[in-house]
C-alpha cells in the first residue's frame, strides 16, 4: 500500500512522527488555547500581569455572563447572520449560474471573461477601501447591512465563480448533451442535472464563504459605524472599556462569536462526500 | 418516418475541416453502421445528426423534414453515449423517465412507458437502484432504455458496447439487433468492431478522414471493396496486399510476383492497357486451399493457434509478409517452409491510386 502506514515504517520515521506531530499541533492550537484560557481568567490576573500562566481561579461563568450583560452581543451576532447568510446565498447562487455558463457554453470571450474572474482574485481589496467607502456613501448604503452584503457578494463572487466553473467543467459533459437530446431545456438541465451534482461544491463553498464573511473585520469597520449594522467581529471591540482593556471579556466574546462557523462546518459536513458522480459513466 | 439524408455535409472545427462533404441516405428502419479508423469523424458525424454539433455547410433532413438548424430536442432522435451518461443522482426508473418528465408528460404515461422499456430490457428488478450500483452491462441497458422510452424515429449509438467485456458485448450485440427487429426504427451505429459492423448492419458506411469511402451491405463491402482502403479495413485478419507487375492478356490480366511465378487472373472486361505495376489483394481465408493456380513459397514466421483456426504469418521469398488463415489442426510451426496455393478467382486487383480494377469472386 502506498503511502506506507506510519506504524509499519522504520523506527526513525515513526519516532519523528510521534515527536513532530504533537509539536505542530501545539503550535497550531496555541493562539486558540491562549484565547480559550484567557476567556476564563479573572480580570485580576490580567491586571497582575498573569497573561499566559495558569489562571488564578476559574472565572468562566462571570466572564461569559458579563459579555452578554455589558455588550449588545446578541444584536451583533444577529447582524452577523443578517450579513453572512445573504452573502453566502448571493455569492454561491450567482457563481453557480456564472460557473455553469462559463463551463458549458462556447461563446466569444468566454475565456477572457473567465480570466477576468481569476485575475480579480489577485487584487488586494484593501486598496479599494477609499473608493468603496465613497461609493457606499454616495449610494446611501453606508452603515447599512445591505451595503455590507452587496460589497461582500461583489468581492466573493469572483473566487466562487472560478471554483464553480472548474467544478462543472469536471462533470461528464455527456450528461448535459444527453439531456439536451432528450429535449430538456437548458434551465432545467441546470436545475435537475447540474445542480444536484454540485452539492459537494456548494457545501464546501458555503462553509468557506460563511467563515470568511463571518470573520471579516476589515469591511465591517470601513463600511459600518453604528451599532445597528455592526457585526460581531467589529462589535467585540466595544467590550474594551474606554480606559481599560478587558481582554478576558473580549476573549470570551470571541469564543462565542467563533461558534457559528464551527456549527456551520459540522452541519455541512455530510454533504462534502466525494464521488457523487460515481456511476455516471463507465467507471 | 425516420429516413435520414445528408447532403454535402461538412464540419469545420476552427480552420480544420473534419467532415469533408458527406452525401448519405439512411432509409427508414435501416440499421446503418459507421466504421472507420480512429479520428476519421464517425462520432462527429453522428453528433451532427443528433444536433450536438452544428453543421458547417450542407443540409440534413430526417423524415423528410429539414433539420439542419433544428435543436436536438426537436429532431426526434435518441442517442446512446459510449460513456452511458446516466444521471448519477437518479434511480434507474428516474433516469429512464427523466426526459419524459421534463417535457411535461403525465405521470401515468411516464410510469407506463418506463415499465414497458424496463420489461423489454429486463431492468424490472433494478428500477430502484442508482447507476453506481449497476454493472457495466446493466448501465448500458439503462442507457438504451432511456432512448427507447422516448419512442424516437432514429436511434443513434456511439460505440455503445466498447466498454463491455467480450462476452457481454456479444450478448448486448444480439439484444440490440433484436431490439431493432422489434422496434423497426432507424438506427445509426458507430463502432470500431468488425464483427459488430458485419453482423448488425443492413448498411455499412466506411469513413476515412472525413470522407465516405464506400457504402454497402456487409457482404458487398467484403466481396466488392471499391478501393484498397475498404478492402483492408473490412475483414479480419486484414486482406494481404502484394506488389505485382501486370500486363493485359486475352480475357484477363497476367500478373508476375516478385519471386518469379506468374498467374493469369480472368476479368470480365479489360482492366489495364499496357504493362504496369498493380497491387494484388487476397484474403487470408482464401489461401487455405488444397490446390491453387499458382503456389507461393515462404517460411512460417509465427503461428497463432486459435483452436478453430490457425493464423500463419508467412514471409515470402522476396521478403513480403502475408497472413494465412489455416485449419485449426495444421501442424505448421515457425521456421517451417510452406507453399501457399493461390486461386486466380479469389484475387482482387488495385491500381497505384488504390482504386479496385477487379474484384475476385469465388462463386464464379
Ligand atoms: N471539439 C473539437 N474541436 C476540434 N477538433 C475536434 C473536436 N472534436 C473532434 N475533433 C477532431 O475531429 C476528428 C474526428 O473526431 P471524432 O471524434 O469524430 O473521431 P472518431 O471517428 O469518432 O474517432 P474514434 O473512433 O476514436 O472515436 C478528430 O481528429 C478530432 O481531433
Ligand atoms: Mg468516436
Amino acid at each position: 500500500m502506498f503511502p506506507t502506514p506510519v506504524q509499519k515504517s522504520g523506527p526513525l520515521a515513526s519516532a519523528a512522527y510521534q515527536i513532530i506531530l504533537p509539536i505542530a499541533l501545539v503550535i497550531w492550537l496555541l493562539p486558540l488555547l491562549g484565547v480559550a484560557v484567557t476567556s476564563v481568567r479573572p480580570s485580576g490576573d490580567l491586571a497582575a500581569g498573569n497573561y499566559f500562566g495558569i489562571p488564578s481561579s476559574f472565572a468562566g461563568v462571570e466572564n461569559y455572563k458579563a459579555v452578554f450583560r455589558d455588550s449588545p452581543i446578541g444584536t451583533y451576532i444577529l447582524n452577523s447572520f443578517k450579513i453572512t447568510i445573504p452573502t453566502v446565498i448571493g455569492a454561491v447562487g450567482l457563481s453557480c449560474l456564472a460557473g455553469f455558463a462559463l463551463a458549458v457554453y462556447r461563446f466569444k470571450g468566454n475565456l477572457a471573461l473567465f480570466f477576468l474572474f481569476v485575475a480579480g482574485n489577485f487584487i488586494p481589496f484593501q486598496i479599494l477601501m477609499v473608493p468603496v467607502r465613497d461609493l457606499t456613501l454616495k449610494l446611501g448604503l453606508y452603515d447599512t447591512v445591505t451595503g455590507l452584503v452587496l460589497f461582500h457578494v461583489a468581492f466573493q463572487t469572483g473566487f466562487c465563480t472560478l471554483f464553480m466553473r472548474n467544478f462543472i467543467k469536471g462533470l461528464p459533459f455527456a450528461l448535459i448533451e444527453s439531456a439536451r437530446v432528450e429535449g430538456v431545456s437548458e434551465w432545467r438541465i441546470f436545475l435537475h442535472v447540474v445542480l444536484p451534482l454540485m452539492r459537494p461544491a456548494i457545501a464546501a463553498l458555503s462553509v468557506l464563504i460563511f467563515t470568511f464573511v463571518w470573520n471579516d473585520y476589515f469591511w465591517a469597520t470601513v463600511l459600518v459605524q453604528g451599532q445597528s449594522a455592526m457585526p460581531v467581529t467589529a462589535g467585540l471591540n466595544s467590550l474594551n472599556g474606554q480606559w481599560v482593556a478587558a481582554w478576558h471579556l473580549v476573549s470570551a466574546g470571541s469564543i462565542v462569536a467563533a461558534l457559528p462557523p464551527v456549527l456551520m462546518f459540522f452541519l455541512m459536513q455530510k454533504h462534502f462526500i466525494a464521488g457523487l458522480t460515481l456511476g455516471a459513466t463507465k467507471g | 418516418m425516420g429516413n435520414v439524408t445528408l447532403t454535402r455535409v461538412t464540419k469545420k472545427f476552427g480552420a480544420v475541416e473534419i467532415i469533408k462533404g458527406v452525401d448519405l441516405t439512411v432509409e427508414d428502419g435501416e440499421f446503418c453502421v459507421f466504421v472507420g479508423p480512429s479520428g476519421c469523424g464517425k462520432s462527429t458525424l453522428l453528433r451532427m445528426i443528433a444536433g450536438l454539433e452544428d453543421i458547417s455547410s450542407g443540409s440534413l433532413s430526417i423524415g423528410g423534414r429539414d433539420m439542419t438548424d433544428v435543436d436536438p430536442a426537436e429532431r426526434g432522435v435518441a442517442m446512446v453515449f459510449q460513456s452511458y451518461a446516466l444521471y448519477p443522482h437518479m434511480t434507474v426508473a428516474e433516469n429512464i423517465g427523466f426526459g419524459l418528465r421534463m417535457t411535461g408528460h403525465p405521470k401515468e404515461e411516464i410510469a407506463r412507458r418506463t415499465a414497458a422499456a424496463a420489461d423489454m430490457l429486463q431492468l424490472k428488478p433494478l428500477l430502484e437502484r442508482k447507476p453506481a450500483q449497476l454493472s457495466g452491462g446493466q448501465r448500458q441497458r439503462v442507457a438504451i432504455g432511456r432512448a427507447i422510452v422516448r419512442n424516437p424515429d432514429v436511434f443513434l449509438f456511439d460505440e455503445p458496447l466498447s466498454n463491455l467485456d467480450a462476452s457481454l458485448r456479444v450478448q448486448m450485440r444480439i439484444e440490440i439487433s433484436k431490439l431493432h427487429q422489434d422496434l423497426k426504427s432507424t438506427m445509426i451505429y458507430v463502432t470500431h468492431d468488425q464483427v459488430e459492423a458485419m453482423t448488425m448492419a443492413d448498411k455499412i458506411v466506411v469513413l476515412q478522414a472525413g470522407l465516405i469511402e464506400q457504402v454497402g451491405s456487409p457482404l458487398e463491402l467484403y466481396h466488392r471493396p471499391r478501393n484498397i482502403f475498404v478492402a483492408g479495413f473490412i475483414g479480419s485478419p486484414k486482406m494481404n496486399f502484394l506488389k505485382v507487375t501486370a500486363r493485359p492478356t486475352e480475357g484477363g490480366v497476367a500478373v508476375t510476383f516478385p519471386g518469379g511465378p506468374s498467374l493469369t487472373i480472368p476479368t470480365e472486361t479489360p482492366v489495364i492497357k499496357g504493362e504496369t505495376t498493380l497491387t494484388l489483394g487476397i484474403r487470408p481465408e482464401h489461401l487455405d486451399r488444397e490446390t491453387g493456380d499458382v503456389t507461393l513459397a515462404g517460411t512460417v514466421r509465427l503461428a497463432e493457434h486459435l483452436g478453430s483456426e490457425t493464423l500463419l504469418y508467412v514471409t515470402l521469398a522476396d521478403g513480403a509478409e502475408i497472413s494465412v488463415k489455416a485449419d485449426g489442426l495444421t501442424s505448421a510451426r515457425p521456421g517451417d517452409a510452406i507453399s501457399i496455393p493461390l486461386l486466380a478467382r479469389a484475387c482482387h486487383l488495385f491500381d497505384t491510386e488504390g482504386t479496385a480494377l477487379h474484384n475476385g469472386d469465388l462463386t464464379r
